[in-house]
């Protein structure tokens, strides 16, 4: 009970639109400390030093310093621009190599806060200038960002692997298909999208009219090579195990400051100011994850967690109204609740029901996998909502951003429906 | 090594079974923080059967409520936190704590150290519990052992070992006293987070890593990736620990402070049953499923360098801190003795088995 | 309302800039130390643990003190569904009530249990548990009651700010500065 009073007043503070991290600390102090007393704040420090010993986290800081390297020497602008044109007189190209870098992100890292930032840094003032509609840009960032959530490698597949006791390795090649298939389906909304209502996404004509289209291609597929081959370098680093994946973005790091030297765009004031705003940028994220885990812990220790066990213990037990009941579940609690804690409490409780009811369980992980995907984008509490608007001008309003991922969220929501349909398509059953 | 629950894991627990007697007066309570999850193979059912067995036993007078690492998300903090009082209990390994108090490392396994049966006999027949008593006292904790893995595999490598040479520069996941052994003749231990491992392993980034043995590693899905499968020399029994606070202690009643103690030996012996059956059983599954698995023992050259490389560690270790020398000539002296017998009993026995 | 306070701001701000500044350097440093550590070990294969925990040093000082650093800068996501609509001296007054409310006890308190949390590291001599890790664990796990000590303390700022533009006094501040 505790804990449905606790997010309720968390969704009414959070309106007033004091920062969302404090104002999670703040409500935790408040109901933590009521029905807990003080002591309940002794055990914050160790779970802020978890997340500082969390290496994988580390991804954020570095990922977000390539990006903005890229964003403050337009060499990203460049690549986007340049990509939008190879589309010619097709409309939405720009938010198309959005979804593309994107997809290429998410196959070097499994921290959504990275990449979503990292996009929203690079892409969002490019689509924006190109006068697409706030809503369509911020939609397009926030589903492109969060792929990296199933995309392997990916936190949720590592941490499920590990609820369930599934080898990584196999997740992760099961998730790819349907990682795949979301980024076509994203296009296709895209292009879609663009061809209905074409003021939302314009085409980026060519500049000047001199050259000839040959040469106009040529022109931008010259732009495209270098900022692509260094996110195709951060992948291949990964792939010649040269580095693991949070150590990538590193080098996608250096390898930005490597392209500004080249493309004689670097100085030292460039990469100070880029570090300042990384630094600013990687707060923001960190932040909230300092103010949720502080909220959860109130939410747990009040017996929040109890609560949701109780509920999800009565689930029906027969195969496929627990399947449908079980992802309903989960998708709601994922409008509030963070996708570990899910990971944690929820599926837990329903591995064993599910193995009983002889579903598979990489499926099932999947399944899951994708649900949790969607937990990301769906407001009030969708930590990828609060990370780009942490990120975007101040032109683009949260309600941009929360109309924006409504066609994502739909869209991920109909590939949850035809992996749990027809499995034997994506490889799995 | 012991799983690392990677930072936050599983779910809530439930509190003990309730009890079918009436409300008893005066039931106390002991909250327990574990360093895994409470689905944790293995692992999170020892807590599960201790908190089910204090209760049955005490009629309903002893409870123990168990918040696995989802919850208290410090997999790492368990000493801290019962240390502390933010906790009654905890359970967890006593090596995780070397580099707060290096004294604490004796207590686990060590590299060419006691079997498990050898171990025990040394805890509660040899002196261990007194001397884990005097290691923890100025913790105001009290230690007790809380269950044995067995036998720990030596790790998987993708390439062969096949001499000292082959150690050099070998990139090895392996934390702790076993990793400063291994850097000792030439390898390099490396850090990695648990998430990474596989991909990490299966990319080359390093070339080996170790786990725990078939009844946790089949889950991790390393046989896939690494072909080779050496026998163990660094953990040949892995003991966990109960540690309760000392006032938590003191608070209780004799009778329930007696069956808290009995629990807590008989959880630690069911899941060294528990914990052998599974490799058991899983190291069946492994060479059913993959034939490919390669187990190999490291050459003799090797393990005689690994060994004086221990010995080399352990008499700095023994030379820096009177304590450290009294547990460590304890352990060695205990060892000679309980390993005599075991030449002529278990050993002879295995030997001299006919196929 | 007067210069004094106004003064006072200032003075809080600048020291936000400050932790701003070590911030972005440990960044840098950041992206060296972990293309160092690879570099090292795919290239020469060393590895030195030493150096792979200075990565999550740097990486947690980042993020922590980046925290306070962001407050000033006003880095921190709202959802301003409602606060974007609302007069200046409105969200003047939530910002000002926000920072007692949520940020002070919350941010208090942490500290505090922080301080604890660092002195028995400090107490107790504890260092890495592997071969070659960084000893003095007490100074990363000080940054803990040390960094949200400094949020208070820019918050304050903060607040003034807040209190200034309920005045009507709007200082140019590095709002949005950086961003778009
Ligand atoms: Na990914
Ligand atoms: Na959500």
């Amino acid at each position: 009970m505790t804990g449905i009073v606790m997010f309720v007043v968390a969704l009414v503070l959070l309106l007033l639109g004091f920062p969302v991290a404090f104002t999670f600390g703040g409500v935790a102090v408040l109901f933590g400390v009521l029905a807990q007393g003080w002591d309940l704040f002794a055990l914050m420090p160790f779970r802020v030093y978890s997340i500082m010993q969390n290496t994988v986290l580390m991804a954020v800081p570095l990922f977000i310093f390539m990006g903005v390297v890229l964003q403050k020497t337009e060499l990203a602008e460049q690549l986007l621009e340049s990509m939008g044109r190879l589309f010619g007189t097709l409309r939405g190209g720009l938010a198309v190599s959005t979804i593309l870098v994107g997809a290429l992100l998410a196959a070097s890292t499994g921290v959504v806060g990275a990449s979503v930032v990292a996009m929203g840094v690079i892409s969002l003032p490019v689509m924006l200038r190109y006068g697409y509609s706030p809503a369509l840009a911020c939609g397009t960032i926030c589903g492109a960002g969060t792929l990296g959530q199933i995309i392997p490698p990916s936190i949720i597949l590592i941490i499920l692997g590990d609820v369930l006791g599934l080898p990584v390795g196999d997740l992760f090649q099961a998730a790819v298909m349907p990682g795949l298939v979301l980024v076509v389906l994203y296009i296709a909304y895209v292009l879609t999208r663009a061809h209905v209502n074409p003021v939302s996404a314009p085409a980026i004509p060519f500049v000047g009219k001199t050259q000839a289209p040959l040469q106009q291609y040529l022109t931008a597929l010259r732009a495209i090579v270098p900022p692509l081959s260094l996110i195709i370098v951060v992948l291949g680093s990964i792939f010649a195990g040269i580095a693991t994946p949070t150590e990538s973005s590193a080098l996608g790091g250096i390898g930005a400051i490597l392209l500004a030297v080249l493309y004689r765009k670097f100085s030292w004031s460039m990469l100070y100011a880029s570090a300042l705003e990384t630094v600013k940028v990687t707060a923001m994220v960190f932040a909230i994850l300092l103010g949720a885990t502080a909220f959860s812990m109130a939410f747990s220790y009040t017996g929040g967690d109890q609560a949701v066990e109780g509920f999800l213990l009565q689930l029906p037990g027969e195969k496929w109204g627990f399947l449908v009941f079980s992802m309903l579940v989960i998708l709601v609690l994922g409008f509030f609740i963070d996708f570990v804690e899910i990971s944690f409490i929820v599926v837990p409780i329903l591995a064993p029901i599910a193995e009983a009811l002889d579903i598979s369980m990489l499926w099932f992980a999947v399944l899951i996998a994708m649900n949790l995907q969607t937990s990301f984008l769906t407001p009030p509490f969708g930590f990828s909502l609060f990370y780009l608007k942490g990120v975007a001008p101040p032109q683009v309003t949260t309600l941009d951003v929360y109309r924006g991922v409504v066609p994502f969220i739909l869209i991920q929501l109909a590939v949850l429906l035809s992996i749990l349909i027809t499995p034997a398509i994506y490889g799995l059953n | 090594l012991l799983v690392l629950a990677a930072c936050g894991n599983d779910t809530q627990q439930k509190p003990a079974g309730p009890t079918t007697a009436a409300a008893p007066v005066q039931a106390v309570t002991l909250k327990l923080a574990e360093t895994w999850g409470p689905n944790y193979p293995i692992f999170g059912d020892a807590t599960k059967k201790l908190a089910a067995m204090v209760d049955e036993m005490s009629g309903g007078r002893l409870r123990i409520t168990i918040d696995s690492a989802n919850k208290h998300k410090a997999p790492l903090g368990v000493l801290d936190m019962v240390k502390s009082g933010q906790y009654d209990m905890g359970h967890s390994a006593s090596y995780y704590w070397k580099g707060k108090d290096p004294n604490t490392l004796y207590f686990t396994s060590m590299p060419f150290g006691m079997t498990a049966p050898e171990q025990h006999a040394w805890f509660y027949y040899g002196g261990g519990m007194e001397l884990m008593e005097k290691v923890y006292a100025k913790h105001g904790v009290l230690s007790f052992p809380g269950g044995n893995t067995g036998n720990q595999m030596g790790g998987w490598f993708r390439k062969e070992i096949n001499s000292v040479d082959d150690l050099q520069g070998l990139k090895m996941r392996i934390p702790g006293f076993a990793g400063e052994v291994l850097a000792k003749v030439g390898a390099k231990p490396t850090n990695i987070a648990p998430g990474e491992l596989y991909t990490a392993l299966e990319r080359n980034t390093i070339d080996a890593l170790e786990w725990v043995g078939p009844s946790l590693d089949l889950r991790m899905g390393f046989h896939k990736i690494a072909p080779y499968y050496y026998t163990g020399w660094h953990e040949p029994g892995t003991e966990l620990q109960f540690i309760v606070n000392r006032k938590s202690w003191d608070a209780l009643p004799d009778d329930l402070r007696a069956i808290l103690r009995t629990a807590m030996q008989a959880v630690a012996y069911d899941m060294y049953s528990r914990a052998y059956h599974d490799s058991a059983e899983n190291w069946v599954a492994m060479k059913r499923e993959f034939p490919e698995i390669q187990v190999k023992t490291f050459p003799r050259e090797v393990l005689v360098a690994l060994k004086k490389a221990n010995e080399e560690l352990l008499a700095e270790f023994a030379a820096a801190d009177p304590l450290a020398r009294e547990i460590i000539d304890s352990l060695a002296a205990y060892q000679t003795k309980a390993r005599a017998w075991t030449a002529i009993s278990d050993q002879a026995y295995l030997n001299s088995m006919p196929e | 309302m007067n210069q004094a306070t106004l003064k006072l701001q200032r003075a809080f701000e600048r020291f936000a800039d400050t932790l701003g500044v070590i911030s972005a350097v440990l960044l840098l440093g950041l992206v060296a130390n972990v293309f160092y550590d690879v570099v090292m070990r795919y290239l020469f294969n060393d590895v030195s643990i030493g150096m792979q925990e200075l990565e999550w040093h740097l990486f947690s000082a980042i993020f922590l003190l980046g925290t306070a650093y962001a407050l000033k800068v006003d880095g921190h996501v709202r959802v301003d569904l409602v606060y974007e609509r609302l007069p200046p001296r409105r969200q003047a007054l939530i910002d000002m009530v926000g920072t007692v409310v949520f940020i002070w006890p919350f941010c208090l308190l942490v500290a505090d249990y922080g301080i604890d949390f660092a002195a028995e590291a400090y107490s107790i001599g504890e260092i890495s548990g592997d071969p070659g890790g960084l000893p003095m664990r007490w100074i990363i796990k000080g940054m803990i009651p040390l960094a949200f000590a400094c949020v208070v303390v820019t918050s304050i700022g903060f607040l003034l700010r807040a209190l200034h533009r309920y005045h009507g006094i709007d200082v140019a501040t590095a709002r949005r500065s950086g961003l778009s």
